[in-house]
């Protein structure tokens, strides 16, 4: 079939739309000027300015355990509830469970955070816990938010696993459970690798959610952030912004040419 | 006959042993689930009540608390809100205000007749919709076409009657709200689909590369893109500063509504593509073939065949932008204007700004109310996604 | 336990009613929502068999190798396995194995992981294991490949490791879904011997569920032909394709010439059947439970009908002017070992017949658009009742 030159040039247009700001914002994460926009030189004097910062590294600090902990909560719940969606045969509530555990996929994030900023007071009133909010709270809020990311990527990987392997397994005399830790576990490894750095970074950039149910003395990264750029530039989240596109770029990277390199699974 | 003789060594000798397994090694957890099994809990009650139990405590309850403090007034005090339930010389009074719905549309003046021209175009514009679906198959395509345009007619004028009327700043932002949402949609699906079907199609090598290319965004932090792409529309950024060398310019980008669009588009691109994609890549290449070999063009072949079998991961795609850029609420206060109202904005202020938590809580249920269509739209198509179907 | 020598009585146990079955199935009903994938199947299967579950796509075949696995379970009705009933039993406590259509080989674990997976599940000693596996290793000819993932070998290798797999815990049944299913054609058919090799040797009790009926033919001890969730027939090779018991069977199994008749004689010692569609009289030299007038069916292989140029002499005992037919050669297939005849009849029908090629390329062959005569033996056809 002839290829039409239509299609390259708006996908490369696309990828353009998607890149360009990206990338002047590294650029520019090198200029000497203060006025960030206007290029007068290569300097690191934002890098430094960012080591000296009070609140940037300690907030980041903060926000990867925040990530880590809710990342793990949502990978272990998440997986459960794909399991139950994908293996198991109809039970009560099974769509329930299905369009309930997808909502917060969509969900605008103000409505999740002040609902549960709501329960979190709520229960503070009447049951005594959690005794105020902060990183707890934030946990628990994101643990809902990535559990939804998780369910939906081990979901499509145990919708293509072989059933057969399943079964094969348990002809063998292996109990259920014992299937689930043999066999099912280590094939959908990569899908639950995916998903916890998928929650993970969720968990590491949500402003909104975080903002409602923080409290005191526990304020995120991107809380910091925002605060800082909605006065307008800042050379110093400049600075921080590459490093990050850096590490998930080379991390991405490095999962591609993995998955590129490991072998197909053969199938049938 | 070496090989065979070895082959009946094994057998033969060894035929007592093959009338049973040996017996099983008792296994650790045995008690646990015979205890378990003795509670009337099986193993599968457990996997699906963990999840199943901390959604309810922490999504569904949550949004109830949310429509029972919509009912409560704002007061001073900690927590703001007043007591749904009082006693009061020992007895229960439940106390429902709702002033805070009232306050949605309070202060609105409807032009005259604006229910009547409202009315009427909803329903021509609903029986136009559901009549042409009806005839679709029986009726002529132009006869089809004739009865959709009158829906989109209607809708328009619809659209119109909307704006004729005075409308308080709570409608006015939920308005704009499904407005600006629909718009950045529109755009996301018509850069987006060329993308997704760009991928689908490149050759086996680019693919991947491709595909990391569009997933890779999705990994960095959303609001160091946004603020990524207020520095590219800032007044002397980057697009100005090209502009400024052909002597054009400088435009004014950051805080309109079209800042708004774009970063919606910006942000929300690669959710639209990889629903999508994964419809796309799933279609089966030989059915193009055949279009092709029955004599079809390219493009005829793209709308009736890939366009088509296609549309559930454009409907999936597409909410997964409409949905979450309703209630969106950084885009707008970063890249729009004072003029962009958005409810997410107004949410925000009336809770952080003015601590009217009992108004922020009735805005959220109304905005649940607005995405409760689309969000099912969605769960249909991403099941028809899923399970391959179209 | 030593095989007895193969006397005939011997290994046909489904012929001596004192033997017990070693798997009964009895009135066992799968439904999947309304849909009754098996219907009431009730089917004795005796140790040391080789038993071919034979049927189209959607028989139920499948589903009913799948309950004695333990993956389903029965709607009705019930499944003993040597003596025990397996209604409340696990796949996991069951002492049978299957091996996969899909061979279901675990892609993480090595060959030698994958044959030992079973015999760790049971807490056999490791050193036992590992001798085990060689052994097995040993009998699919796989020596070497120990350390190799399931995606570095052929498919032929893929399946000689799923069968030791299966056979490692050495299973008193072994389940076999389209065993060969995935193998190209030549490779299948040396792959058949070696499998009842394997099968004889160590005398496990298979059953081999085939869509494909040479593979069924020359593999199994007996076979049951399945139709939409029932069986139609349960019966030695010869049985099934000589003599088979219904309309479905005789066209299901190989290719049949089937016409319509009324019967017009009907002695202890022969039938004589009047056919409008074959546009003669069929004489059918035994006994035939039927009554005269009754409309039945009469089958007949096409390779025991005899094409001559000229009309044959009266056959010894059977009237003149039945199971004989003039028609003319409208087309020619020839396969190298055989010719099909498309022969077209004086009334408009058509005759399929096929003719070994015994002589080296024969020039008095008969040819296209050859006028010639079509006659059978009375022992030839089947009478059909229904």
């Amino acid at each position: 079939m002839r290829r039409s030159i239509f299609l390259p040039i708006v996908a490369g247009l696309g990828f353009l739309f998607l890149y360009a700001p990206i990338l002047s914002l590294v650029v520019f994460s090198f200029n000497a000027n203060r006025l960030v926009t206007v290029w007068s030189g290569f300097s690191v004097k934002s890098y430094s300015d960012l080591w000296a910062d009070p609140q940037l590294l300690p907030a980041a600090g903060l926000s990867l355990q925040i990530a880590a902990i809710a990342a793990t909560i949502a990978l272990i719940l998440g997986t459960l509830c794909a399991i139950a969606l994908v293996r198991f045969r109809k039970f009560r509530g099974k769509t329930i469970l299905r369009a309930t555990v997808s909502a917060p996929l969509v969900m605008p994030d103000v409505i999740t955070g002040l609902a549960l900023l709501l329960l979190f007071v709520g229960m503070q009133a009447v049951i005594g816990w959690p005794a105020g909010r902060g990183v707890l709270t934030i946990i628990i809020a994101h643990s809902i938010c990535c559990m939804a990311y998780v369910t939906v990527v081990v979901q499509s990987r145990l919708t293509d696993l072989d059933l057969s392997l399943e079964e094969a397994a348990m002809d063998l005399g292996a109990t259920p459970v014992r299937v689930f830790f043999d066999i099912t576990l280590p094939i959908i490894a990569p899908a639950l690798v995916s998903g916890w750095l998928l929650a993970f970074t969720i968990s590491l950039d949500d402003l909104v959610i975080a903002s409602f149910v923080s409290g005191p003395g526990s304020s995120t990264l991107p809380m910091v952030i925002f605060s800082k750029i909605r006065l307008g530039v800042a050379p110093e989240v400049n600075a921080l912004a590459t490093i990050i596109i850096g590490v998930v770029s080379v991390g991405v990277l490095i999962a591609t040419v993995l998955q590129l390199r490991r072998p197909r699974v053969a199938k049938g | 006959m070496g090989e065979l003789g070895r082959v009946v060594r094994i057998g033969a000798d060894q035929l007592s042993s093959f009338d049973g397994h040996p017996p099983r090694r008792p296994q650790p957890w045995t008690w646990v689930r015979g205890a378990l099994a003795a509670a009337g809990i099986s193993g599968r009650a457990l996997v699906i009540s963990a999840p199943a139990a901390w959604l309810t405590l922490f999504f569904l309850v949550p949004l109830a608390v949310v429509f029972g403090i919509s009912l409560a007034t704002k007061q001073f005090g900690q927590p703001p809100y007043s007591d749904l339930l009082t006693t009061d010389k020992g007895t229960v009074q439940l106390t429902l205000h709702l002033s805070n719905y009232l306050k949605l549309i309070q202060d609105t003046h409807l032009g005259e007749n604006f229910w009547t021209q409202f009315g009427v175009y909803a329903v021509v514009a609903l029986v136009a919709f559901w009549l042409a679906r009806g005839v679709s198959k029986i009726a002529q395509p132009a006869a089809v076409a004739a009865i959709y345009i009158v829906s989109i007619v209607a809708t328009v004028l619809l659209i119109a009657t909307l704006y004729t009327a005075d409308l308080n700043v709570y409608l006015t932002a939920f308005l704009s709200s499904i407005k600006i949402a629909a718009i950045s949609t529109f755009f996301a699906v018509l850069i987006g689909y060329p993308m997704a079907y760009a991928v689908a199609r490149a050759p086996d090598r680019w693919r991947n590369i491709l595909l990391m290319l569009v997933i890779l965004p999705f990994w960095t932090s959303f609001l160091l893109r946004v603020y990524a792409l207020s520095g590219f529309m800032r007044g002397e950024g980057v697009i100005n500063n090209l502009l400024g060398i052909f002597h054009l310019g400088p435009l004014v980008m950051l805080q309109t509504d079209f800042a708004v669009y774009v970063g919606i588009v910006y942000s929300y691109l690669p959710f639209f593509i990889l629903p999508l994609y994964t419809n796309l890549v799933k279609l089966d290449q030989s059915l193009l073939e055949a279009s092709a070999d029955l004599g079809a063009r390219p493009y005829r072949t793209f709308l009736s065949v890939t366009l088509p079998l296609s549309t559930s991961g454009v409907v999936a795609g597409a909410m997964l932008v409409f949905i979450p850029a309703i209630g969106e609420f950084v885009i707008p206060s970063l890249l729009g204007g004072p003029s962009t109202q958005m409810i997410g904005r107004i949410l925000w202020d009336e809770f952080f700004g003015k601590t009217n938590w009992p108004r922020a809580a009735a805005l959220a249920i109304t905005m649940l109310f607005i995405v409760v269509i689309p969000f099912m739209l969605m769960q249909r198509a991403q099941n028809a996604v899923l399970e391959g179907r179209r | 336990m030593a095989k007895k020598p193969q006397l005939a009585a011997d290994t046909r146990p489904w012929r001596d009613p004192n033997v017990k079955p070693f798997v009964r199935i009895r009135d066992v009903t799968k439904k999947f929502g309304d849909v009754a994938a098996v219907a009431d199947v009730s089917l004795d299967i005796y140790k040391g068999e080789l038993f071919c579950l034979l049927g189209g796509s959607g028989s139920g075949k499948s589903t009913l190798l799948r309950m004695l696995a333990g993956f389903e379970q029965p709607s009705a009705g019930r499944i003993e396995i040597d003596g025990q009933d397996m209604s409340d039993v696990p796949p996991y406590q069951r002492p049978v194995n299957m091996m996969f259509q899909s061979y279901a080989l675990f892609p993480h674990m090595t060959v030698s992981q994958n044959i030992a997976y079973g015999l760790k599940r049971d807490g056999m000693p490791r050193l036992e294991i590992e001798s085990r596996v060689a052994e097995l290793l040993q009998l699919v000819k796989l020596a070497g490949y120990e350390a190799r993932k399931p995606h570095q070998l052929s498919g032929g290798q893929r399946q000689r490791v799923a069968l030791a797999r299966a056979l490692a815990k050495r299973p008193k049944l072994l389940l076999l879904d389209e065993p060969l299913g995935a193998l190209d054609k030549k490779l299948r058919e040396e792959t058949q011997f070696e499998l009842v090799k394997i099968q004889e040797t160590l005398g496990v009790t298979f059953i081999v569920v085939t869509h494909d009926q040479e593979e069924a033919m020359s593999l199994a001890t007996r076979i049951g032909v399945m139709n939409q969730g029932e069986i139609a027939m349960i019966g030695e090779p010869t049985d099934i394709y000589e003599f088979p018991n219904s309309r479905f069977v005789a066209n299901f199994i190989g290719s049949a010439n089937m016409v319509e008749g009324v019967v017009t004689e009907d002695e202890p010692d022969h039938v004589r059947i009047r056919s409008q569609e074959l546009g003669t009289d069929i004489y059918v030299d035994h006994g035939v439970d039927c009554a005269p007038e009754q409309i039945l069916w009469w089958a007949i292989r096409p390779e025991k009908i005899v094409l001559t140029r000229d009309r044959p002499g009266a056959q010894p005992g059977i009237p003149d002017g039945a199971n004989i037919v003039k028609g003319f050669v409208e087309d020619i297939a020839y396969l190298g070992d055989m010719t099909v005849y498309q022969v077209r009849l004086d009334n408009g029908r058509y005759m399929r017949v096929t003719k070994t090629n015994a002589l080296r390329g024969d020039p008095n062959a008969i040819s296209w658009d050859e006028p010639v005569w079509a006659s059978w033996a009375g022992s030839s056809g089947s009478v059909l009742t229904n």
